[in-house]
């Protein structure tokens, strides 16, 4: 149920059905001295035009997903387990052992090292 | 209703560039917030640093009968100890309370400012000035005459049924008719912003510190200091033992 | 990633939702609707409707618009909602907004002039 080439398909020539049926209708109403309602067919093109792009605009919207947290969770690797934010650590030990560590900007700070 | 026959040139000199300079002064302002805004709000690492900070001390607080005695001192020492100890040596200042006196606060205030409420001074001072005094359209729905000022700004006729709109009316009515339509066209970036802040919440990395830094580490040296530790595992090898049988 | 919302489910049991997909959810309906209402508002317009007929096709329009969204969730629609109604009646007034305005829009450029 992904969007597809179709549905833009169907919506592009839903918005160029609608477009036609609006000019149509202007044109009559210029053209026709007793205007009193619109013919059948510019109603028909219209709504079917309408029903065409609102069918279109549901698959194009993008997908719907599940909302239930298990679902999402049959998907995940046991690598995802282990990523427990509570355990980063933002100063580890190890930056000294980095040629680009300068002990005199950070640390000072922290207890003695 | 008596009809009225509007001139055609009226549909296409004020009508419609009326709707057009609203729909594109909105997309305009839209990437005008982005230019000026840049990145939405960054957690300053001192932030950071004292938020994590305050997090493990309340872990070790709720996780430190799992610990051996020393161990538990020894986290304690890096917190609490008088000379060296974490929450006693940073020095954080008060943050600004009042927004006034915080200059990036008084920013953020004038951007929203100058991008919310200028333009909406300035583009609706300028439809009315250059389009007044035209009727443009009629709503397709009756009205009663309560709705005679809202709709009939800069028009005084007595007789004027109240469904026909002026210009002046009409921008208002597409400022507000157009909102969720630029949700639509510009449409992703609010939403996918407020999902990525949201997983950043998620991942710890931008907790935010609203609160007085000072206050909160004065609060949980004294909760960390008054925490009596109790380990639940000092006799796990014989009940062990006896679980074995 | 998983923030979790609880919910008690019927019979006192605990469902966990996915609050990701939630949100995601509520956008692409929000996304449907406000491109229903502007669609709709167009067709109103150059059909012509006025007064009631023309509030009267907005809230067709809505019904239709929640009749697709359920056969395009299919029969298994709590996957994916919460519950149905508020499918319907979420931000009536909001899509009612937007409606007016394309509505007006088209029948003057169609029909007043």
């Amino acid at each position: 149920m992904g969007s597809t080439g179709f549905h833009k398909v169907v919506f592009i020539i839903g918005i160029c059905f609608l477009v036609h049926a609006a000019v149509s209708a202007a044109q009559r109403k210029l053209t026709e001295q007793e205007f009193t309602s619109l013919s059948l067919d510019i109603v028909v093109q219209g709504i079917l035009s309408l029903i065409a792009c609102m069918y279109a605009i549901i698959y194009m919207a993008g997908d719907l997903k599940e909302i239930r947290a298990t679902e999402e969770l049959e998907n995940k690797s046991w690598e995802t387990l282990r990523n427990i934010p509570s355990y980063y650590i933002f100063s580890h030990r190890g930056r000294t052992l980095s040629p680009a560590y300068d002990p005199t900007s950070v640390g000072k700070s922290l207890i003695d090292e | 209703m008596a009809e009225l026959l509007l001139d055609a040139n009226i549909r296409g000199w004020v009508f419609l560039p009326i709707v057009v300079i609203t729909f594109l002064v909105g997309v305009l302002r839209h990437y005008v917030s982005l230019l000026i805004g840049g990145s939405q709000k960054k957690a300053n690492i001192e932030q950071v640093q004292d938020s994590q900070a305050l997090l493990r001390a309340r872990l070790l607080r709720e996780n430190g009968k799992y610990l051996t005695r020393s161990a538990f001192q020894m986290r304690r020492y890096y917190f609490n100890d008088e000379e060296v100890g974490y929450f006693l040596t940073q020095k954080r200042t008060a943050p600004a309370s009042n927004p006034m006196t915080d200059p990036s606060m008084m920013m953020d205030m004038l951007k929203g400012n100058l991008t919310n409420v200028l333009p909406m001074i300035v583009i609706g001072g300028w439809i009315n000035w250059m389009f007044s005094g035209f009727v443009t359209t009629k709503v397709p729905f009756p009205l009663t005459l309560r709705f005679k000022p809202m709709l009939q700004r800069g028009i005084e006729l007595v007789s004027l049924d109240p469904a026909w709109v002026s210009s002046a009316s009409w921008y208002f009515l597409n400022v507000f008719g157009l909102r969720s339509i630029y949700a639509l066209v510009l449409g992703e970036n609010n939403a996918a912003d407020q999902s990525r802040q949201f997983q950043d919440q998620m991942s710890g990395a931008a907790v935010q510190m609203s609160v007085d830094p000072k206050a909160a580490f004065k609060a949980e040296w004294e909760a960390l200091e008054l925490y009596q530790h109790q380990s639940v595992l000092s006799n796990i090898e014989s009940e062990m033992d006896v679980l074995e049988g | 990633m998983t923030k979790v919302a609880n919910k008690s489910g019927k019979s006192g049991d605990m469902t966990a939702y996915s609050e990701v997909a939630l949100r995601n959810n509520a956008a692409i309906v929000e996304y449907c609707r406000t491109a229903m209402a502007a669609l709709s508002g167009c067709t109103a317009g150059v059909l012509g409707l006025s007064g009631l007929y023309g509030f009267g096709f907005y809230v067709l329009a809505v019904i239709g618009l929640w009749i697709l969204l359920l056969m395009r969730a299919g029969s298994k629609w709590n996957r994916y909602f919460l519950n149905r109604k508020s499918l319907l009646t979420n931000n009536f007034i909001g899509g009612l907004c937007t409606y007016v305005l394309f509505w007006t829009f088209f029948y003057t450029m169609v029909h007043v002039y």
